[in-house]
């Protein structure tokens, strides 16, 4: 599996556990599912897309 | 009042305190305890994926009690699985494969395992004593 598709497994198992751990009425479990899993999505490549202004140095030297 | 057994736990087991262990041990077991089968059912689930994700990938699972602070973190978070977590270390010496390329992945996926089972824990907790529907 790539990292993206672990990354979405990961939100999905995570926001399915919040949205029942912390709401009761269905509509608002799929609510904040959706408002997780896609928060942590769209964080996450929105920070891959700022990390695009700051590259990595050369490897640290192996002491 | 509310006759759904969601909202108002019908169960209440005598010595919160064993719930606790129980919620602990078997994850969702507590909210079982109190009635909420709906939503021990799927916490049992959702942990136990999460944790069997995490092993498929051949994650770290941390048994370290001395020297970094966050290796201790991870392997208090990694035991927060309970039982499950307990079986893989001790009956099958689960402790991932430091070369398999799911070893980091794979170990947050069985941190994350373990730190939604204290959750639960807590949250079978504020249930028993009214604070949580």
């Amino acid at each position: 599996m790539s990292h993206f598709q672990l990354m979405v497994l990961y939100a999905t198992t995570v926001s399915l556990f919040f949205s029942v751990l912390w709401r009761r009425e269905p509509k608002q479990q799929v609510l904040l599912f959706l408002q997780i899993f896609f928060g942590m999505i769209g964080g996450a490549v929105a920070l891959g897309w700022l990390m695009y202004f700051f590259p990595s140095g050369p490897p640290a030297p192996i002491p | 009042m509310s006759s759904n057994p969601e909202k108002n736990p019908p169960n209440r087991p005598g010595n919160v305190y064993l719930a606790v262990v129980l919620a602990w041990l078997v994850p969702g077991s507590g909210h079982a305890l109190l009635g909420l089968w709906k939503r021990a059912a799927l916490f049992f689930g959702v942990v136990l994926a999460t944790l069997a994700i995490g092993c498929s990938l051949e994650g770290r699972m941390s048994w370290v009690w001395q020297g970094s602070p966050i290796d201790t973190l991870l392997t208090l978070g990694g035991l927060g699985s309970g039982l499950p977590a307990l079986v893989l270390r001790f009956v099958f010496q689960y402790e991932g494969t430091l070369e398999a390329a799911g070893y980091e992945y794979g170990g947050a996926f069985v941190v994350t395992a373990g730190l939604m089972n204290i959750l639960l824990v807590l949250d079978t907790w504020d249930i028993y004593h009214g604070r949580k529907e």
